[in-house]
């Protein structure tokens, strides 16, 4: 069995954040007594993820997936475990570890905003050490597949979110990285758009196997891109499994959607009905009673067309935020 | 030690991308550095034109020596002023323009990162140096008859590595307060400004200022370069000037590179690496 990509154990991130009560005297009293707060960004999680696999990495604001990123990236060091990727600790900054990952962050930048993409790539070339012939192959390459021949030669300031994030995801690739952390990629992108850098993900990840952490708010991203998802809430993983299990672990229903030959009859005792168009009706039942009902609902109605579902991923996903996490803060002086 | 030299040459490609992206940026601009270049300019004439000030009030002053002792002190002021600006940018322009944690992650030693910041703030600073030098002399009939310019640009230029060392420990103060470091940096620029005699002789300063001026590598290269160009000092002569600012630079540099990794550690530690805004 090969060495995971990413293997992560007990990572743990503190943050001491200050802290006071409103008003003058508490501003005054500060100055002497500082008080902090401890924040535990990520609390002790694990996890490897395998070579040329497509996680994704959900959490909900401020849930620590930044923080881990960062923390796989190099950009912030750990406050306790561990963290290997391609079998390096990010911290140490080797350039083996840099010049085979990349991190894309939707609300940052890597290319100059003042510059043409074309010369913050040149910048790339030197700092990654590509080949001239090489570096121009992957260029064109990725300008081609991504369709912003026309864009690279302006300015970033004056290009789209979308156009931006497509420059920047070229920026991000050249170096052909085996490990990508993308960052809410599509954060703000129009639907087309969105689709575009998810298929150009999952082209990239087939061609050249790279492995591939995803975070994203988007569940369309997560849905077309990856099979294995990790959640993260309140800096502890709630969950770490194929996305099809998710609604299994989670979701206390399933929906049943059903239409009826004389189309107008009252369904309501057999489930909650959720939604009603035409002759198709929605019922949300208990998990459990799921076959029951089902089968009663053939027996006793002249059933035109029916299926089973699990809810939609958002609504699991909804779900697994709502659960809270036990633990207090600590709190220090 | 071929693996050694391919891996320093690899660095030195990838500081000279450094430089280059830097020559972009300053191109993409050269206009308002145009702009920038007559208030420069501007400011350097105001202090210039008090030696004509003081001897038109009936103060008794060789006009000629003050105005180019000044003008000295203004030019080599203004160019620790772009070093300076240079090397604080590499945090704090950097965290303003989002691209921070990319340049701190990209597979660049952090000597070769800041080397390549240095070697543009040189060469830009130096070019812009000779520049306001001779726009401003254009204005006063100054008489430099035995002037050594050649002797006086080696002597700013040994002085670079050490001002380096000095910006390089300023640059850090933006990476542990991303609110408050770049005003802090002026600490330094005004201690230097202070005690290095730029518009007067260190010799006026009460003594434990003049104690400090030892330790101030524009001490001697403001000695030097008025040395070279008012006294006409050969090489020779600017040694006991170029000796010093030889060993200040021995001394700031690994200093330099030093507390900024101290303070990309605190950074990384506590979550500072990162943009503003």
């Amino acid at each position: 069995m090969s060495e995971p990509s990413v293997r992560v154990e007990g990572l743990l991130k503190v943050f001491d954040v200050p802290e006071r009560e409103a008003g003058l005297k508490a501003a005054a009293k500060g100055l002497v007594r500082r008080k902090t707060r401890e924040i535990r960004a990520v609390d002790g999680i694990s996890f490897s993820i395998e070579p040329g696999e497509v996680v994704g990495f959900l959490g909900p604001n401020g849930a620590g997936k930044t923080t881990t990123l960062k923390m796989l990236s190099g950009l912030l060091y750990p406050s306790g475990g561990e963290a290997l990727v391609l079998g390096l600790v990010p911290s140490k900054r080797e350039r083996d570890f840099l010049s085979r990952i990349t991190l894309v962050m939707g609300n940052r930048n890597q290319l100059q905003w003042d510059l043409p993409a074309l010369d913050s790539y040149e910048l790339n070339r030197a700092i990654f050490r590509i080949p001239q012939a090489e570096f121009t192959e992957i260029r064109d390459e990725l300008i081609e597949l991504l369709g912003i021949e026309d864009l690279v030669r302006k300015p970033v300031r004056q290009l789209s979110l979308g156009e931006r994030m497509k420059a920047e995801i070229v920026g991000a690739l050249l170096h052909r990285p085996q490990v990508l952390f993308l960052d809410e990629p599509t954060i703000g992108l129009d639907v087309t758009m969105q689709k575009r850098i998810r298929a150009f993900v999952a082209d990239y990840n087939a061609r050249f196997g790279a492995t591939v952490l995803l975070t994203s708010h988007y569940m369309a991203d997560v849905e077309a891109l990856c099979e294995r998802v990790v959640v993260i809430h309140h800096g502890q993983i709630l969950f770490d499994g194929a996305l099809s299990g998710l609604a299994d672990r989670f979701a206390a229903y399933k929906t049943i959607g059903v239409a009826l030959e004389n189309g107008k009859a009252d369904l309501s005792r057999y489930g909650e009905v959720i939604h009603a168009d035409g002759d198709w009706v929605t019922l949300r039942v208990p998990k459990a009673e799921t076959s029951s009902v089902t089968a009663r609902l053939l027996a006793e109605e002249e059933v035109l067309d029916l299926n089973v579902e699990d809810p939609p991923i958002e609504d699991v996903i909804e779900l697994v935020f709502a659960q809270e996490r036990p633990q207090a803060p600590h709190e220090s002086e | 030690m071929r693996a050694m030299g391919a891996t320093l040459r690899a660095e030195l490609v990838g500081a000279g991308g450094v430089v280059e992206r830097n020559f972009y940026l300053t191109r993409r601009y050269i206009y308002w550095d145009l702009a920038w270049f007559f208030w420069t300019v501007a400011n350097t004439l105001t202090i210039v034109f008090i030696a004509q000030g003081i001897e038109s009030t009936g103060g008794k002053i060789d006009v000629n020596q003050v105005a180019t002792s000044l003008l000295i002190g203004a030019v080599v002021w203004a160019y620790l002023g772009v070093l300076f600006e240079f090397l604080m940018e590499t945090v704090a322009w950097e965290r303003w323009e989002g691209t921070i944690e990319y340049t701190f992650m990209a597979p660049l030693s952090r000597a070769m990162h800041l080397a390549g910041q240095g070697v543009f703030a040189i060469s830009y600073g130096l070019l812009r140096a000779v520049f306001l030098f001779i726009a401003c002399a254009l204005f006063f009939d100054l008489s430099m008859p035995d002037a050594n310019f050649f002797g006086a640009f080696v002597v700013i230029a040994i002085a670079s590595i050490s001002f380096i060392g000095i910006g390089v420990m300023t640059s850090v103060l933006p990476l542990i307060s991303p609110e408050k470091g770049t005003q802090l940096g002026f600490v330094a620029q005004g201690t230097l400004l202070v005690v290095s005699g730029v518009y007067y002789p260190v010799s006026v300063l009460p003594g434990w200022m003049q104690f400090l001026a030892k330790f101030s590598p524009a001490t001697y290269a403001l000695a030097g370069a008025r040395n070279a160009i008012q006294g006409g000092a050969s090489m020779s002569e600017l040694w006991p000037d170029i000796w010093p600012l030889i060993l200040i630079g021995i001394f700031t540099i690994p200093l330099g590179l030093w507390v900024f990794s101290r303070g990309e550690h605190y950074a990384k530690k506590h979550g500072k690496l990162k943009r503003s805004g």
